[in-house]
C-alpha cells in the first residue's frame, strides 16, 4: 500500500519501517510499514497534517530516532545497525539537517557555527570553509556576529550554511521556512534549492507550505504513520 | 588527546555566555575551599611559630620539671655542666590588698636572675623590670590590679611578704610552658617566695629547670643522658622541638575538627554544585542536542560540558584560596592577646593545596551525576517539546565515577585527619545523613501523593507541588537537612557542655577548694571555717603528689593504656591516703582496710582507671611520691561520682602508706542551703587575713574560667560552622532559585485560569513550610541524635536536650524556606501573562 518509488540506485531506502515512541501505555506507534527510496540528487518534500509522522520520518532518515523493525539504510549504511557514535558520526559525515528554529549556538559567532561539523571531522581548514560557506549564502559581512544580533532569515542562512558545508549527500530541512516571513522564506527557500541543485545534493523536506512543497521534484502525502501517495508519481493504490 | 584539545575549543567558546547562573555554584566552592585553606593555614602558623619559637616558649633549649621538690645538688650540677640554668618555681597563692579589702588567687611564678634565657620578659610603660637589687618587687597580670584595685608602685601581701608592684607584664615569654592557670600571673624573685614563706613540705609547687645549651648541642641527646643519669628522679623533659606538646596537640585536634566542619559546608555547598550543573545542563539542552545533530560523539559533548565545570570549579577554588591564604593575616592579629604564640603569617602552599583538592574533589563528584545525564539528551528533542526536563537516567559509568570520587574525597579527608577515628566517623556520618535525606524526600514525596485530595485550593496546589515530578522536594531536603543538622547538632553539644560547667553544679557540693593547708595548722584552720560558717560542712583530706612508676611489674612507659586513661601515667597525680572510704564513692570489687591497718601498704584505685591500666585486684603499684618510691598492693576499686565535686582521689592508699611524709591537707567548705556571692567573698577575706599561706580557689570561679574558656572555643566552631550553615542556605536559595522558570509557567497559568495572587502566595508559603517543617523535624531527631552521639560516646559526658536552641533552630529552618522561597516567587506573582505565554 505504501508507495516506493523504486530508483534503480537509492541513496536512501527503507522498507517496511515501523517506528514507535513512548513507553508502556503511552506508547504511541507513529510509522507504519514504511517503505521509500530516494535517489541521489532527488528533491522530495513530505507533507502531511500535523501529528502525521512526517517529522518523524525525517528525523529517522537523519538517523536522531531509531526504528522498531524494517529497514533503512541511508548512502548504503545501515542506520539500525549504528551505536549511537555510529550515527553520531553518519550525521557528521553524510548528512546536513535544517531546523524549523534554526538551533544555532547562542554563544559561538555565525563563523564558528558554521565551522562545528568540520571541526567535530578534524578538518583543518574548518574555518576557512566556513567563511566559503557563509560568502555563499551572502552573509560574509557576518562573520563575527552572534545569532543574537542576526535577524531570523540570517540566522536560518547560518544554519543553512552549517548543514552543506560538510558537502553532504543528503540535506534534511524541517519545516525550513516556519519561522519566516513570507519574504524571507521564498529567499531562504531559493537559496536551499540553488545550492542543493548546484552540488547535486539530496534534499528531504518537511512542510506546511504547498508552494514549497510544490518545488520539489517529488512530493510524498502522509497521513497517521503511512504513506498515503506520492506526487507527480502516485501510487497505484490511490 | 585531539578530541580532548577541541573539546577544549568548544568549551572555552561555550564559557563566553559568561558566569550567570553560575554564582551559587562559584560561592559554594569558594566558601568551602576558603573555610578548609583558612583553618590550615592558621594551624600552620601556630604550629610553625611553635616550632620556631620552641626555645622561647620552653624558655630554654631543655626544661626540666620536678614536682614538690628541688634539684638535687648532684642533679643541678648535672645541668649546670650541659649549659647556663635557670630555675623556676611556680604554685598558687593569694595575693591580698595590704589593707585586707580583697584578694584574688595568682599563679606565682618566682624566678631568679638568669631568667629569661630565651626571649625577651616585657614590661609595659611606666613599670621597670625584676631587679636583683629590689627583691621584694613584683610585676603582675595587668588583670590582677583591676582586680584588687591597685596600681603600679602600690603594695600587696603575698603570704608572709609584702611586695611593691614593680611593673605589669606586656608580654611573658614562656607563657605558654608553665600552661594555663586558674588566675592571673604574680612574677616574683626567689627572695620574694622564701619571704613570702608560701613553700612548705608538700605544697604545690613546681620546679623547673631551663637550661640554654651551648650552640652546637642537641637538645635530645642532653635529655637522653639525663634521662640515662637519673631514671628514678621523675624528671619530665622537654627539648625546644616538643617546647608545647599539649597545646600543639589541641591545635591539631581543634583545626581537625574545624576542617571537617568546612568540609561539611563542602559537601553540603556539593549539593548546590549538583543543582547548579543540573540546570545549567538543562538550559543547554538545546546546544547539546544541536552539537549530537552536527555529529558530535555524546563523549565529546560530555567532554566539552565537564571542562567547563571544571573550569568553573577552577576559578571558585582559586576564589577561595584568595580569601583562605587572607585570613590567616587577620587571624593572627586577633588572636595575637588570645594566643601567646608568635604565630606569623605566612604563604603555606601545602595547605592551600589540600584546600583545592578538597575543591576540585568536590566540584567533580557532585558534578558527574547531571553530567552522567548528557549521554541520553537525544538530538530529537529538537524537533520535539523543549520543556521536557533533562533524562532521568543517569549512565551508570557516571554513577561509577561519581561514587568512586566520593570515595576518594572521603579517603582524603580521613588520609589529612589528626585523628582518622574520628574522621571516619564523621565521613560516615555524612554519607549516612545523605542517604536518610534522600529517603526523607522520597518520603515526603510519597505522603504528598498518598495524602487525600484536600478541598481547599491552597492546600490542593502545595501537596501537588510537593510531588510531582520535577519537584523542589528533594533538593530542598538534602539542602535544608544537611546544614540544619549541624546546626542542632552544635547547638546541643554546645549546650551540654555549658550545663556540666553551670547547670549541673550540685546544691550540696563545696563552694571553696583550699589549697596547701599546712598539715600542722589544720586543726585551726577547719575551726576557724566552723566558726565562720555554722552548719556548714568542712572536708579535709591529706593531699600529696605522685607519679605512677610501674604497674604489676611492667614500667610506665611500657605499659598501653585505653587512650581515655591515658592522663593518669602522664605525670604526676594527686594522691591521698584514708583509713576509711571515701564519701561519693562506692566499693565495686575488693574490700576497705580495717582503720588500724599496719601491714603491706595497699591502695585503692577507681574502678574505670584500673580498667583502663589493665589492672586487677592484687597487683602492685609503685609510685614515686616526693622522690620517694612507694610500692603498694591494690586492694579494691572503686566507682566515683566525681559529679559531686566533693574531694576524691583516683588513688587512695591505706595510711601506712606515707608514715613520716609531709604533706599538706586539702579541705572544702560547703554553705548550708548552697554558698552565695557575698558570704563567699567575705570568708574569702576573712580566711586570708587569718591564713595569708592557704591558697582558697572558688570553685564558682573557677568553673566561670573553665566556661570563658570552652566559651571561646564553642565561638570558634560557631564561626566554621556558620559557614557550613551559610552554605546550606547558599544551596537552599539555589535550590528554590532553580525552580523559579517552572514557578513562572504555573503562576502564569494559573493566573490565566483565574487564581488569585493571594491564593497563590498562600499556596507556595504552603508548599515551602510544609517541606520545611518536614526537614525540620529530620534536622532535629538526626542532629540530637549526632549531639548525643558525640557527648556521650566521645566525651563521655551526660547528655543534655537543650529543646529551645533545638526547636529555635526548626523553626528558624521553615522560616527561612518559606522567606527564601517566597522572596524569589513574589516577583512572578507580578508577571503579566501574555508575554510569558507567548515564551512558554
Amino acid at each position: 500500500m505504501n508507495v516506493s518509488d523504486a530508483a534503480s540506485s537509492a541513496l536512501i531506502s527503507l522498507s517496511d519501517v515501523e517506528l514507535s515512541l513512548g513507553s508502556g501505555p503511552a506508547r504511541v506507534h507513529i510509522l507504519k510499514k514504511v517503505s521509500l527510496d530516494v535517489g541521489a540528487g532527488e528533491t522530495v518534500a513530505l507533507i502531511g497534517p500535523s501529528g502525521s509522522g512526517k517529522s518523524t520520518l525525517l528525523m529517522a532518515m537523519a538517523g536522531l530516532e531509531r526504528i522498531d523493525s524494517g529497514r533503512l539504510s541511508v548512502g548504503g549504511i545501515d542506520l539500525a545497525q549504528q551505536d549511537e557514535d555510529g550515527l553520531a558520526r553518519y550525521r557528521g559525515a553524510s548528512v546536513g539537517i535544517v531546523f524549523q528554529s534554526f538551533h544555532l549556538i547562542p554563544n559561538m559567532t555565525a563563523l564558528e557555527n558554521v565551522a562545528v561539523p568540520l571541526e567535530l571531522q578534524g578538518r583543518r581548514d574548518a574555518f576557512s570553509r566556513a567563511e566559503e560557506e557563509l560568502r555563499l549564502v551572502g552573509l560574509g559581512h557576518r562573520l563575527t556576529h552572534y545569532p543574537s544580533a542576526l535577524s531570523g532569515g540570517e540566522q536560518q542562512r547560518v544554519a543553512i550554511a552549517r548543514a552543506l558545508v560538510a558537502e553532504p549527500a543528503v540535506l534534511f530541512a524541517d519545516e525550513p521556512t516556519g519561522n519566516l516571513d513570507e519574504t524571507t522564506g521564498k529567499q531562504i527557500a531559493d537559496l536551499i534549492f540553488e545550492t542543493v541543485q548546484r552540488r547535486g545534493t539530496t534534499l528531504v523536506l518537511v512542510t506546511h507550505d504547498n508552494a514549497l512543497a510544490a518545488r520539489c521534484g517529488r512530493v510524498i502525502r502522509i497521513h497517521s504513520g503511512i504513506i498515503d501517495g506520492a506526487e507527480p508519481v502516485r501510487s497505484a493504490a490511490e | 588527546m585531539i578530541m580532548l584539545a577541541r573539546a577544549g575549543r568548544f568549551a572555552l567558546r561555550e564559557l563566553r555566555g559568561g558566569l550567570a547562573g553560575f554564582f551559587v555554584f562559584l560561592a559554594l566552592i569558594a566558601l568551602g575551599v576558603a573555610a578548609i585553606a583558612a583553618v590550615g593555614s592558621v594551624s600552620r602558623a601556630m604550629t610553625e611559630g611553635l616550632a620556631r619559637e620552641g626555645a622561647v616558649i620552653l624558655g630554654g633549649d631543655i626544661a626540666v620539671t620536678l614536682v614538690q621538690r628541688q634539684a638535687t645538688a648532684e642533679e643541678r650540677a648535672f645541668l649546670e655542666g650541659e649549659g647556663s640554668v635557670s630555675e623556676i618555681a611556680s604554685l598558687r597563692g593569694m595575693a591580698r590588698r595590704t589593707d585586707g579589702g580583697d584578694q584574688a588567687l595568682v599563679e606565682i611564678k618566682a624566678v631568679d636572675g638568669a631568667y629569661p634565657l630565651s626571649g625577651m620578659l616585657e614590661v609595659a610603660p611606666g613599670g621597670v623590670g625584676l631587679d636583683p637589687a629590689k627583691p621584694l618587687q613584683a610585676l603582675a597580670d595587668p588583670e590582677l590590679l583591676t582586680r584588687l584595685g591597685l596600681s603600679v608602685g602600690d603594695a600587696l601581701d603575698l603570704g608572709a611578704a609584702r611586695l611593691t608592684i614593680g611593673g605589669t607584664i606586656a608580654s611573658e615569654p614562656d607563657k605558654l610552658a608553665t600552661g594555663l592557670g586558674f588566675g592571673p600571673r604574680l612574677l616574683v624573685t626567689r627572695q620574694a617566695l622564701d619571704a613570702a614563706q608560701l613553700l612548705q613540705p608538700g605544697s604545690l609547687v613546681q620546679w623547673s629547670y631551663r637550661v640554654r645549651l651551648p650552640g652546637d648541642a642537641d637538645p635530645l641527646a642532653v635529655s637522653a643522658r639525663a634521662t640515662e643519669r637519673f631514671p628514678e628522679g621523675g624528671w619530665q623533659i622537654r627539648t625546644r622541638d616538643d617546647a608545647s606538646p599539649g597545646l600543639r596537640r589541641n591545635i591539631d585536634q581543634f583545626t581537625q575538627y574545624l576542617t571537617l566542619v568546612g568540609l561539611a559546608a563542602l559537601i553540603v555547598g556539593g549539593v548546590g554544585v549538583a543543582n547548579a550543573v543540573g540546570a545549567f545542563i538543562d538550559l543547554k539542552r538545546p546546544v547539546i542536542a544541536t552539537l549530537r545533530a552536527l555529529g558530535a560523539s555524546s563523549r565529546f559533548v560530555v567532554a566539552v560540558y565537564f571542562m567547563q565545570i571544571m573550569a568553573l570549579g577552577a576559578i571558585g577554588v582559586v576564589i577561595g584560596l584568595a580569601i583562605g591564604a587572607a585570613v590567616p593575616l587577620l587571624a593572627v592579629r586577633l588572636l595575637a592577646d588570645v594566643l601567646p604564640v608568635g604565630a606569623e603569617t605566612g604563604f603555606y602552599p601545602a595547605e592551600l593545596a589540600i584546600a583545592a583538592l578538597f575543591g576540585l574533589m568536590t566540584a567533580l563528584t557532585f558534578a558527574l551525576v547531571p553530567l552522567g545525564r548528557i549521554p541520553d539528551v537525544q538530538p530529537a528533542a529538537l524537533f520535539r517539546d523543549v520543556s521536557a526536563g533533562l533524562p532521568a537516567r543517569i549512565r551508570w559509568p557516571y554513577l561509577a565515577a561519581a561514587i568512586v570520587a566520593a570515595a576518594l574525597t572521603a579517603g582524603l579527608a580521613v588520609f589529612f585527619a589528626y585523628d582518622r577515628r574520628i574522621a571516619l566517623m564523621f565521613v560516615a556520618a555524612i554519607a549516612g545523613a545523605f542517604l536518610l535525606l534522600r529517603l526523607v524526600g522520597w518520603l515526603v514525596m510519597r505522603g504528598a501523593r498518598m495524602a487525600p485530595r484536600p478541598r481547599s485550593t491552597e492546600w490542593r496546589f502545595a501537596i501537588g507541588n510537593i510531588h510531582r515530578p520535577g519537584a523542589l522536594t528533594a533538593s530542598v531536603v538534602l539542602s535544608l537537612g544537611l546544614g540544619l543538622t549541624l546546626l542542632v547538632a552544635i547547638a546541643l553539644i554546645d549546650g551540654s557542655l555549658r550545663r556540666q560547667l553551670t547547670g549541673a553544679m550540685p546544691d550540696n557540693g563545696p563552694s571553696f577548694f583550699f589549697l596547701d593547708v599546712p598539715s600542722a595548722e589544720q586543726t585551726r584552720f577547719t575551726d576557724f571555717l566552723a566558726k565562720e560558717v555554722p552548719g556548714g560542712t568542712i572536708e579535709s583530706v591529706p593531699m600529696l603528689r605522685g607519679r605512677i612508676v610501674s604497674v604489676a611489674g611492667v614500667k610506665a612507659a611500657d605499659l598501653k593504656p585505653a587512650p581515655d586513661q591515658a592522663w593518669v601515667l602522664q605525670g604526676d597525680r594527686g594522691v591521698t591516703f584514708s583509713a576509711t572510704l571515701p564519701r561519693n564513692s562506692r566499693l565495686v570489687a575488693g574490700d576497705w582496710w580495717p582503720a588500724d591497718y599496719a601491714g603491706e601498704p595497699l591502695v585503692s584505685l577507681e574502678s574505670r582507671v584500673a580498667e583502663g591500666l589493665g589492672v586487677a585486684l592484687g597487683d602492685s603499684i609503685e609510685v614515686n611520691v616526693l622522690g620517694r618510691p612507694v610500692t603498694a598492693k591494690v586492694a579494691n576499686l572503686r566507682q566515683v561520682d566525681w559529679e559531686s565535686l566533693a574531694i576524691n582521689f583516683v588513688m587512695v592508699f591505706s595510711p601506712n602508706a606515707f608514715a613520716g611524709a609531709p604533706y599538706t591537707v586539702l579541705t572544702t567548705l560547703a554553705y548550708p542551703g548552697g554558698g552565695d556571692a557575698a558570704r563567699e567573698a567575705t570568708l574569702m577575706k576573712d580566711a586570708g587575713r587569718a591564713f595569708p599561706a592557704i591558697t582558697a580557689v572558688r570553685v564558682r570561679e573557677a568553673l566561670d574560667r573553665v566556661s570563658d574558656i570552652l566559651g571561646q572555643l564553642m565561638l570558634a566552631i560557631r564561626i566554621a560552622s556558620s559557614v557550613a550553615v551559610a552554605a546550606s542556605v547558599l544551596v537552599l536559595a539555589g535550590a528554590l532559585a532553580a525552580g523559579h522558570r517552572r514557578r513562572l509557567h504555573d503562576a502564569v497559568i494559573l493566573k490565566t485560569l483565574g487564581a488569585t495572587r493571594r491564593q497563590l502566595v498562600a499556596a507556595f508559603s504552603l508548599e515551602y513550610g510544609l517541606i520545611g517543617l518536614a526537614t525540620a523535624v529530620f534536622g532535629v531527631l538526626a542532629g540530637s541524635l549526632a549531639a548525643y552521639g558525640v557527648v556521650a560516646g566521645v566525651m563521655k559526658q551526660s547528655f543534655y536536650f537543650a529543646a529551645v536552641s533545638a526547636v529555635g533552630a526548626a523553626v528558624a529552618a521553615v522560616v527561612i524556606t518559606v522567606a527564601l522561597g517566597l522572596a524569589g516567587t513574589w516577583r512572578l506573582l507580578g508577571q503579566k501573562a501574555a508575554p510569558v505565554l507567548r515564551n512558554l
